[in-house]
Parts: C-alpha cells; structure tokens; sequence
C-alpha cells in the first residue's frame, strides 16, 4: 500500500474495522466539478482512491476540426473557463507560430496584462476552494469580492468576464479602452492591499495550519514523475516555470521571481505550501503587471487582419504557456487548409488529478477537499 | 415568589387549577414567546452580522431591512413538499431527541418566572438531554443509509462524549464556589454588575468559563467545531432532512444552543439578576420583576450567541480527531487545573 501523504502514525493496526466503500460524485461540494471518486475508507483513513473522469467531456478538441481557425478560438476560451485566455494564447501562438506571424509589441504586453490578471482570478478561485474545504467563510467571501474586480477589469476590455474571445492571431482583437491602464494599476494596489489583510485572517491562522500543514504532501520527485507542473510542483520545491524555463511574450524582460515550497510550516510541498506558493504568486503577478503597463509600447495591436477564410501553411507546432494551474500546451497540426487538421492541448488538471490517488492515500476523508482543492483541479481541463 | 405563585397572580386563577395544567401552560409561553422569537431574532442577526462580517448586503429583500426573511424562511420550508419518503426508524430517532431535547425547557432557568424545577440536581438535567442529543443524531444519521450520515452520527457521538467531559467539570468550578447546583444557588451568589459574576470572582473561574463556552460549541457542534456537518460528508445528517422536517431539526439545534448558552449566563454571568434600581422601578412587583429576570437572562444569552457565531464565521473548522484532541488534550486537563484551582482559592480566600 502506498502511504504517500500518510498521517496514519501512531495507528492501532489492531483495531481493523471492514473497509466502507463510497463512491464520492459526480456531484458532490466538496469535489472541483462533475467527477467520481471511488474511496475505500479504514475508519476514516482512505485506503485507496480512483478516479473517473468524463461526465462533462465536450469532444472540444474535435470541434476545432469542423470549425476554420479564427472559430476554434471560443473553444480555445473553454479548455479552462476559469483561466480562459490561457487556452486563447497557447492556440494562436501555436497557429502564429505556423504562419510565421509576428506579433507587435503592443500586442504582446496586452497578452501579458491579460494573462496576469487571469492567474490572480484563477488564484483567487483556488483560495476559495480552499476556504470551502476548510469551512472559512469569512476569507472565501473576502477572495470573492476581490476577484471581482478583476473581472470588471476583463469587461471593460473585453466585455465578457471568464470567456474573454479577445485573441486573434497576429495580436489582440481590440487596442486598450482609455483608462484601462490606470485601473489596472488601482486594482493592483487593492489586490497588494488585500494580500496582508489575508495573510492576517487566514493564511498564518492555527486552524488552517493544522488542517493545511503537513496535508497531502506531494514529494518533488513524485511530482515530477506524474508531470505536475504550476503551483503544485513549485510547492514541492521545483522551480520549474515556462515564463522563466522558455520564455514567451515579453517575459524574458521582465524582472519576477518564481516563488517555491519551503515546508515553512509542515512538510514541504504539502497543501499549505501550495496556498502559500499560490499567494506569493498573485504578488509577483501584481509586479510583472506594473512593469508592463509601465513600460507598454505604441502602435499597432494586431499585424494582420481578419479573415474567416484565413488558411494556415501545412505544419505543426507546440506552444506552452504557462497557465495558473501549470504547464497549458496545445498542438496544432494544419494540412494547408482553412481549419485545423488536429488541435489538442496538453492540460496541468491532467497530471494533477493523475497524482491524487498518491497523495489522498493515507489521508483522513475530512482531508480530501483540502487536498482537491489545493491541487486546484479543473475538471473542465481534464475531460475537455 | 414561586413560578407558581407568579402565574397564579398574573392570571387570577384559584388553586383549584391543577398545577401540572400551569406548568403546560408555562411551557408553551417559553416556547411562544421565547425560544420561537429568540430562534427568529437570532437567525436574522447572526446572517446580517456574518454579511456585515465578509462584506455583504445579507438578507433584505422580505420586509424593511429583510426583517421578515426568517418568516420567509419558515414559510418556504413548510411549503416544501417531501419527495421521499424517510424510514420509520429516522423518524423514530429524530422524535426520541426532539423530546428529550425539549423536554429540558422544565429546567431552562430563564428567571423566577419559568423556573419550573429547581432541585440539587438542575445544572445536571440539561447534560442528560445533550447525551440522549447526542445518542439520537447518531443513530439518526446510522439510519440514514448512506455514509456521509454514518460518519456525521459517528462524529456527533464522538465530540459531544468528549465535550462533555471538560464541560461537565468546569460546572463543578461553579458549583463549589456557589455551593450548591440549583439554579438559583448560582443566581444567588452572583450579582447584576459584571464584577460580580462568578466569571470574574477569581482566574480559575475564568479559566472555567472558557472551557465551558469552548465545550458547549463542541457539544453542540457549533462551526468551526462542526466536522460532524463539514464538506466532505456534504453537510452529514442536516443534508438528510429538507422542509418541514429542516426547520424541526434546525429549530431543535438553535434550542440546544439557548440552552447551553443560558445555562453558561445563569452559571458564570451573573444568572437573572437584576439591578436594584430596576426592582425600585417596579415597585417590587413579583411578576414584572419575572419578566425583567427573562429579558436579562434571554438578552445575556442572545449576545453570548450572536459573539460565538461571530468568532465562527472568521476561524476555519477543524477535524474531528481535532476536535476531540481539543477536548480531551487540552480542555480535559484545563477544566481539571481550574476545579483544583479554584477549590484551593475557595478554601483559602472563601467564596
């Protein structure tokens, strides 16, 4: 039996009641969406854990093959709706790549803002999953409140708020409304504000402490064996980041550091260093946002114009991004054609929901949205 | 004056009336104009404080302010219709702890007014009813058939019998200091003013006082000591019940909470008394200064309520091996330090 994550010290192995199994799904609250979890409990220590998946897959991947390029990219919004321009960027990169577009500057920072602002919601969406699991009310409500300003934030630019469709290949479909900047930069400050008044509710408090460190605890090896990436492998001490790893954008010229998993209160790369690796990252997000506004170019913000009979050269290319929850890539084959011959995408919820029959092994049952939520799947990524 | 005496004088009634017919009388007058307003003010305090809290609107849509949502609330849950039928053996549970539970308004000490039984044994009683509380949700959720309410029967049983133990001892604080556990031996030996609450009489009482308040919450499973209703059993037994049947149960659950949060005003603050300038007002009326004694005691304990709901909604909820670790760990030996403590003080500096 794997005791990966094990709290189970100090048990009276003679005290052997019959297994209960319960199957925990599709709909239940405290699992990330529609999934089913077969459990099989000793007392209240999982023994072991499965996973089944499907129950909203949307054959999007095949629904690029029906559509020209420029209509595949609303699909692209829905790999991950709660970080949607992630999927928008690795899809028209991939196709930019292809073509041999380049992108302007101008263009490029907007992707930048858009895409730091994303990782804050989604961040801040994970918090709240945490605070559910954990039963801190207050906390989650505060989250909610700041994350809605950055969805004001995403309207005013875009006019949607989770389906952002504001990508197009060769730059953005539309330059920054007057003002924008300006609120981006006041929602950082808030956002910088916010982040002590958490620290001072939540995040040092001794009851999340206590259900948090030392909870499901993802060894660094393990982590890189299944192919956790994000905050999940950071939290287990691997820096590995795509913005620092293999740059794109503009990030290679902007100064940010990648936050890791220290163990500072448990074990590292438990489920507290992952909220912990997740908030620090809201902070570096709020100083990559302020160099780029800082420092955004004129002129143009998008190289080429719309054309729904738009034809991509024969080719392949694979772009990863670097999403909230991990390593996003997506593979794009075109046979000259104006739709796409193959797009799939390569999601980090995938390897995250791969490793969770490890880490949830061991654990107590009042442990697993904890652990679920500090993972921070996204089960529209893993069926897709 | 007795209760009976109070009741007999308020209105005109020979002694011919048997007494167990005022005593029912008496009863469903704490239930009317009680526990059912108190269960309805609390409810909509305790939402527009927790929305105050996280920085919410809270309920305003039934009536000025939302003032009418519990109306609302009850109303709703009673037009609910039930879509499966509940086995005979859930219902059986859930009337075995309805009564034991409401049983104890015979000795919920609300004042001179509606002190129905004041025996050595009346600080007692309501543990008694906590237990069978306890034994009912349990089997309650055993009942249920499904695994999220075996786990929360499971886990009721398991904090209220750890809970109940510090609680228990921490009561004995009180009742060496007072020297007796009638109810009115406490009210007699704490006065109206806050420095003269049992609470305040010396640090072990104090000490007492808070494994007390901490205790009940964990008896009574009051977030965020609630695993028994946490996420991962989707709400545990709570979830089993909807409608008519919810507003019994939550109903039930508030009166076990009036209950233990009487008991800790009438224990270690300051009991009913009231000031001497409000017995002058009233010219020593044995009646008003009953209902004073009721509203003072049904105030003190709202305001202990609302403070613990308070501190729930900000505080994450533990486990339940943390919450009995809690209590047997830290609780158990805490209540124990403040029993000899404050027997030590009592023989050395009196009561």
């Amino acid at each position: 039996m794997n005791t990966l994550g094990s709290n189970t010290e100090g048990r009276l192995e003679h005290l052997h009641t019959d297994f209960t199994h319960w199957e925990i799904g599709p709909y239940h609250p405290g699992l990330p969406g529609p999934l089913r979890l077969r459990v099989t409990l000793d007392g209240e220590i999982i023994v072991r854990l499965e996973a089944e998946t499907g129950y909203v897959h949307r054959g999007l991947e095949k629904n690029f093959e029906s559509r020209n390029w420029i209509q595949g990219l609303p699909y692209a919004d829905r790999v991950d709706p709660e970080a949607a321009v992630f999927g928008e960027i690795a899809y028209c990169s991939a196709v930019e790549e292809i073509c041999g577009i380049e992108i302007p500057g101008r263009a490029a920072y907007v992707r930048m803002i858009l895409s730091e602002l994303t990782r804050i919601s989604s961040h801040f969406r994970s918090f709240v999953a945490l605070a559910d699991a954990v039963g801190a009310d207050t906390f989650k409500h505060y989250v909610l409140r700041d994350r809605e300003k950055i969805l004001d934030l995403f309207e005013l630019i875009t006019g949607g708020r989770f389906a952002l469709n504001f990508m197009r290949f060769g730059g953005v479909a539309e330059d920054v409304t007057e003002g924008f900047l300006e609120r981006v930069f006041d929602a950082c400050e808030l956002v910088k504000m916010r982040i002590k008044e958490y620290n001072d509710l939540f995040s040092f408090n001794h009851a999340l402490l206590a259900r948090t460190a030392g909870t499901g605890v993802v060894p660094a090896e393990r982590a890189v064996a299944q192919g956790l990436t994000g905050p999940s492998v950071r939290a287990s001490g691997r820096a590995f980041d795509v913005r620092k790893v293999h740059p794109y954008l503009g990030y290679s010229d902007i100064d940010f550091e990648v936050p890791v998993g220290k163990g500072e209160f448990g074990r590292t790369g438990d489920a507290h260093d992952r909220y912990l690796v997740r908030l620090r990252e809201v902070s570096q997000s709020i100083r990559i946002i302020k160099q780029v506004s800082e420092s955004i170019p004129d002129g143009p913000y998008c190289s080429m114009k719309r054309d729904l009979r738009f034809k991509v050269p024969a080719g392949e290319h694979y772009f990863r991004v670097e999403g909230p929850r991990g390593l996003l890539g997506c593979h794009v084959v075109s046979d000259g054609g104006d739709h796409p011959l193959r797009v799939s995408f390569r999601t980090p919820s995938h390897a995250a929901l791969g490793i969770l029959p490890e880490v949830a092994v061991g654990a107590r049952l009042e442990d697993l949205p904890v652990i679920l939520a500090s993972l921070d799947i996204s089960v529209s990524e893993v069926d897709r | 004056m007795t209760w009976y005496e109070i009741w007999m004088e308020i209105f005109g009634f020979t002694s011919a009336i048997p007494e167990w017919a005022l005593a029912s009388l008496v009863l469903a007058s704490v239930f009317c104009l009680v526990v059912f307003p108190a269960s309805a003010a609390i409810a909509l305090v305790e939402r527009k404080l927790g929305a105050d809290l996280q920085a919410r609107i809270g309920p305003n849509r039934a009536g000025k302010f939302g003032l009418l949502q519990p109306f609302a609330d009850i109303l709703k849950m009673m037009q609910k219709e039930p879509t499966n039928a509940q086995s005979w053996r859930e219902e059986f549970w859930l009337a075995i702890l309805t009564v034991a539970l409401y049983s104890t308004a015979a000795v919920l000490p609300l004042g001179s007014l509606t002190l129905l039984v004041n025996s050595d044994m009346s600080a007692f009683l309501p543990f008694w009813a906590f237990m069978i509380l306890a034994l009912g949700m349990m089997f309650l959720g055993y009942n249920q058939d499904s695994v999220p309410g075996w786990f929360s029967g499971i886990r009721v049983a398991a904090q209220t019998l750890s809970g109940a133990f510090p609680a228990l001892v921490a009561m004995l604080c009180a009742g060496i200091l007072s020297g007796g556990y009638r109810w009115t031996d406490f009210a007699a030996h704490q006065g109206a003013g806050p420095f003269s609450w049992a609470l305040f009489s010396n640090p072990f009482m104090f000490l007492a006082f808070v494994v007390f308040t901490i205790s009940g919450m964990v008896i009574l499973a009051v977030h965020p000591l609630d695993s028994c209703f946490s996420i991962d059993i989707r709400g545990g037994i709570a979830a089993g019940f909807y409608g008519r049947r919810l507003g019994f149960f939550r109903l039930g659950r508030f009166y076990a909470f009036f209950l233990w949060a009487v008991m800790a005003v009438v224990i270690f603050c300051g009991g009913w008394n009231i000031p001497e300038f409000a017995k002058s007002a009233v010219e020593g009326d044995g009646r008003w200064i009953g209902v004073l004694e009721l509203v003072v005691v049904t105030s003190k304990s709202l305001i202990l309520m609302i403070s613990t709901f308070a501190l729930g909604r900000v505080i994450p909820g533990l486990r339940a091996d943390q919450v009995t670790d809690l209590t047997w760990k830290v609780l158990g030996p805490l209540s124990l330090v403040a029993l000899i403590g404050c027997a030590l003080w009592v023989g050395g500096f009196g009561a």
